[in-house]
């Protein structure tokens, strides 16, 4: 029984200690905002925050992060709710503003990557409020273990979600 | 729904061919049947109607208005990103029907039982009349007929807006009208539903004219990225069965190696896994994910299997493909537009130009490898959830495998990652094994390819080359323009599960096969230069790669991909032309502007000069040279017009010769696709496909030695990364007066390609007459 602190909450799942927490994560605990893309931690579809780090969940045994905050696509509304101190009911019915920014701006396409660069965003986000072109380049390619990939090519539509979700949060709503 | 059975026999053959239409139709009045799909319950003859499919000559089986003005619509047309479905098909409908745009709520897209026509994910908007539009079309028609009759209002007296008619100063709202009520309405279909291009809706009905449009040309939300972006969409990687096993397929080693022997579970590691093969099909199952996978590299590494050496390797394609490969079985295609006679220009010109232009395999490389899960019923009904730009095609398919008939087949469709035309014939490559072993363990079965599995086990973009020969005069106008195109078959719907396991398939690419599984190579890029008084198309075309050495007669299986064919034939086309204004002493946008008559051609011309600060003159530039270790400029132009859409591209590039390294530093795009129905929904295509055309251009090219594809994986197959991308800009032009929407964002793939060869030449006066323009073999062009 291995036991892990996911979007806020205790779970406790059956697995053997090296089974890749993605598995875990879509099969046991049904989160599915992260998709298999390769398997490799070459593409980012994956991607999990592990104590607010972009992380690869496909290449990440299980019993390695237990102790460690995981934050998936799911509970990014709470993580943003958390964060402003909104009441338990306005958490309810919001969503984080890299989400807001990813409708508004119609960013995706096919939308399979979009886990890996909304979870991008938000690591970026939170440690730079206002990051400059070249910085939100270097965050989705040189940032972590591979550069995000997305093959339907919405990286235009990305780094404009980016500056809104960047405006969205500066304003705090 | 209907229940009647078709004859066992031919599963590709017609089901509702258009003699049984007239035969059962004619003018049949049927139960517009808001609560569902029922056939009218009463003496009238219904039409043959597979079972599990809809009755397509019902109206409610495509569009059902509900009594609180809601309206549902249905489509066999599956999404894949583009958006189509959930964005213009509710804009059009919405327009025929004088319904808002909110008020379609609901959109049913692929899933077999529950829409009506069948065909792929591909031309969506149809040349203007898509399905769904002419379903819209006839609906609005019997609803005025009913209020005429309700109102006591002659038809042509009255009037409709969002959703209520209006006349004789009566007003009724759609939902009230049908309340009860029945529409004498018969929708006219043709076709084959589970063939590639499904059914499609015949006749004209009246409809609206373009100046009344209120809804198309808005800038509508997709209204799936929310649920996607929010985690509430259920993708077909999400679905979970009960009782469903897991399972990874052990693919032969090579692509025409037999199975030997199987390798065996070590029972003490994992107990729970099975291993299954049939024929040269090897699979294994196991109740978890993490044990099937690792129990599949087990048995991967005890299986063993026969040799073989039967392809060029990618170093030789060229020359296999000049020397080899045989172009004389298929007939030589000529297009249309071919004119005059070439040969005295060739032979007596001021200027000539002989070349030939090589383009490599290219993958589809959707970003999540290929996945299905089937479940195979005691009674034969077999159920596939899955991502397919086909799903009607799919039936057709899994029934020829299993023997069967299509009506024992249901597709269920979910969204998935992006296929690029991949699956556009049926089938993406897990469906049919899924089926195999959910069959062989009597339990639902969900493969999942791994990411090497969907790299060198799944179809490819055929590789091409093409021979030009072109002439220009005194003038500096081309005198004679001769392009011969050479490409193997670029179309293999086979399942490959199948074609492994031995069951029955449609043939492997030939000469004279219906349809599009054909080695014949037809003229794909209409030709748009039409000032040009003596031209000659050829195409040619031949059997796969490998595919006739191949024990398994397999080889490189080739597919369909994003502006198919005609990505091949324009990139040489295109350059080409450039080269031609070279020879010229021409600027290479002006020069396309003196050879065009076609007002639109020249339009996106002169929009991307704009747009892009195009300066004009002569390639290359004065000071164009290609040594040095600092980045040298250039800019190049390309020019298309695929299904009624217009397209122009200025690329304007680095070059670095000590590096070979290119990188496109802008990239503007003019698209003038007649009416334009949604703004930021083809924008951002349009933008995405920029992207994947700089990756065709610059990094994509699929490596295989004599054995098979050694490709695995995201190093050895590079597509673009956000760092790759130049400023683009994309300038959408609305040409009402076309009077039709043309296909929107396919094509923007093709465009990159040619122009940024013209741009390299333009900076170093070196022509590249190879895809792609890899480092290596740049730095090896400016060496010469």
């Amino acid at each position: 029984m291995i036991t892990l602190n996911v979007n806020g909450a205790r779970r406790e799942v059956q697995a053997p200690a090296d089974t890749p927490l993605l598995y875990v994560l879509r099969n046991d605990l049904q989160l599915i905002g992260p998709q298999f893309g390769c398997g490799l931690a070459q593409c980012g579809a994956c991607a999990v925050l592990i104590d607010g780090k972009e992380t690869r969940s496909c290449v990440t045994p299980v019993a390695s992060v237990a102790s460690q905050e995981i934050t998936t696509l799911e509970g990014l509304p709470a993580r943003w709710a958390k964060q402003k101190g909104l009441s338990a009911e306005a958490a309810k019915n919001t969503l984080h503003p890299v989400q807001q920014a990813w409708i508004e701006e119609q960013t995706p396409q096919c939308g399979f990557c979009q886990n890996g660069m909304m979870i991008k965003a938000t690591e970026l986000l939170e440690s730079n409020a206002n990051p400059s072109l070249t910085q939100i380049k270097a965050a989705f390619t040189t940032s972590g273990i591979s550069p995000n990939l997305c093959r339907c090519g919405t990286y235009v539509a990305i780094i404009e979600a980016v500056k809104h979700a960047a405006e969205i949060m500066a304003k705090g709503r | 729904m209907a229940t009647m059975s078709e004859k066992p026999g031919n599963v590709l053959a017609p089901t509702l061919s258009r003699r049984q239409f007239i035969k059962a139709g004619g003018v049949l009045v049927v139960g517009f049947s808001f609560a569902g799909t029922e056939l009218l319950k009463g003496e009238t003859k219904a039409p043959s109607v597979m079972r599990n499919s809809l009755d397509p000559t019902l109206a409610s089986s495509w569009i059902e208005i509900h009594p609180d003005n809601t309206i549902l619509i249905r489509t066999g047309k599956s999404d894949f990103g583009q958006g189509t479905t959930f964005t213009a098909y509710r804009q059009i409908v919405a327009d025929e029907l004088s319904v808002p745009f909110e008020a379609i709520t609901t959109v049913v897209a692929g899933s077999t039982d529950i829409t009506p026509d069948g065909s792929g994910a591909f031309d969506f908007l149809g040349h203007g009349t898509p399905n769904i539009r002419k379903a819209a079309a006839y609906t609005h028609q019997a609803l005025l007929d009913l209020a005429s009759e309700k109102l006591g209002v002659p038809k042509d007296k009255l009037s409709v807006k969002d959703g209520i008619v209006s006349g004789g100063g009566k007003t009724i709202s759609y939902g009230d009208l049908i309340k009860n009520q029945q529409l004498k309405l018969t929708i006219p279909v043709k076709g084959d539903l589970t063939s590639i291009m499904g059914l499609s809706i015949e006749g004209n009905p009246p409809m609206k004219p373009v100046s009344e449009y209120t809804v198309i040309g808005k800038s509508f939300k997709n209204s799936i990225i929310s649920s996607k972006v929010a985690a509430k969409e259920t993708w077909a990687t999400d679905v979970r069965l009960p009782g469903m096993l897991h399972a990874r397929v052990v693919h032969p080693k090579t692509l025409g190696s037999t199975l030997v022997s199987a390798g065996q579970v070590d029972k003490t590691k994992f107990p729970n896994s099975q291993v299954i093969v049939k024929g040269n099909l090897v699979g294994v199952v196991a109740p978890t994910e993490w044990e099937v996978i690792q129990a599949a590299d087990q048995v991967a590494d005890g299986t063993k299997w026969t040799e073989w050496k039967g392809l060029p390797g990618n170093a030789k394609l060229y020359q296999h493909l000049r020397e080899e490969a045989d172009w004389t079985s298929a007939p030589v295609v000529k297009s249309e537009d071919s004119k005059g006679d070439v040969s005295p220009q060739l032979a007596s010109a001021h200027k000539k130009l002989s070349a030939t232009y090589q383009l490599s395999y290219m993958k589809h490389a959707p970003i999540g490898p290929t996945m299905a899960v089937a479940d195979v019923k005691p009674d034969g009904t077999v159920h596939i959830h899955v991502h397919n730009q086909n799903p009607q095609a799919l039936r057709g398919e899994i029934a020829m495998m299993l023997g069967t008939t299509p009506d024992h087949v249901i597709v269920h469709s979910y969204p998935g990652p992006g296929h690029y035309g991949r699956s556009n014939g049926g089938n993406s490559g897990a469906e049919d094994e899924a089926v195999l072993l959910s069959q062989a363990v009597g339990k639902p079965v969900r493969v999942q390819w791994m990411r090497a599995d969907d790299m060198q086990w799944s179809t490819q973009a055929s590789a091409a080359f093409s021979d030009v020969k072109l002439a220009v005069d005194e003038k500096g106008k081309i005198a004679a323009y001769q392009i011969d195109h050479y490409m193997p078959a670029m179309q293999d719907d086979r399942p490959i599960g199948a074609v492994l396991a031995g069951l029955p398939t449609m043939a492997a690419p030939q000469v004279h096969s219906d349809g599009v599984t054909t080695t014949v190579n037809g003229i794909e890029d209409p030709w748009v230069y039409a000032q040009v008084p003596n031209l000659i198309e050829n195409g040619h075309g031949t059997f796969q790669v490998g595919q006739k050495a191949s024990p398994l007669a397999v080889g490189l299986r080739d597919h369909s991909m994003r502006t198919p064919g005609q990505f091949q034939q324009n990139y040489p086309r295109e350059l080409a032309i450039s080269e031609a204004a070279a020879l010229a002493g021409a600027d290479a946008l002006q020069f396309r502007i003196d050879h065009a008559n076609e007002e639109r051609a020249i339009g996106v011309l002169k929009s991307v000069r704009d747009a892009s600060g195009w300066d004009t003159r002569p390639s290359p530039r004065s000071d164009a040279k290609a040594i040095g270790s600092a980045p040298l400029r250039g800019r190049g132009v390309s020019l298309m017009l695929r299904s009624g859409t217009y397209w122009a591209c200025v690329c304007q590039i680095a070059v670095t010769p000590s590096t070979g390294v290119i990188v496109v530093e802008k990239y503007t795009i003019a698209v003038d696709p007649g009416i334009v129905v949604n703004p930021i929904q083809l924008k951002r295509n349009v933008e995405g496909g920029a992207v994947m055309g700089i990756g065709h251009a610059l990094f994509e090219e699929v490596a295989f030695d004599e054995s098979g594809i050694t490709t695995e994986d995201w190093l050895s197959y590079p597509i673009p990364t956000m760092a790759d991308i130049p400023e683009i800009k994309v300038v959408l032009l609305n040409n009402p007066k076309v009077g039709a929407y043309g296909g929107g964002s396919e094509a923007a793939n093709a465009l990159a390609a040619p122009a940024i060869a013209a741009a390299l030449h333009d900076a170093t006066g070196k022509i590249m007459r190879r895809l792609p323009m890899k480092p290596a073999y740049v730095q090896a062009l400016l060496k010469t």
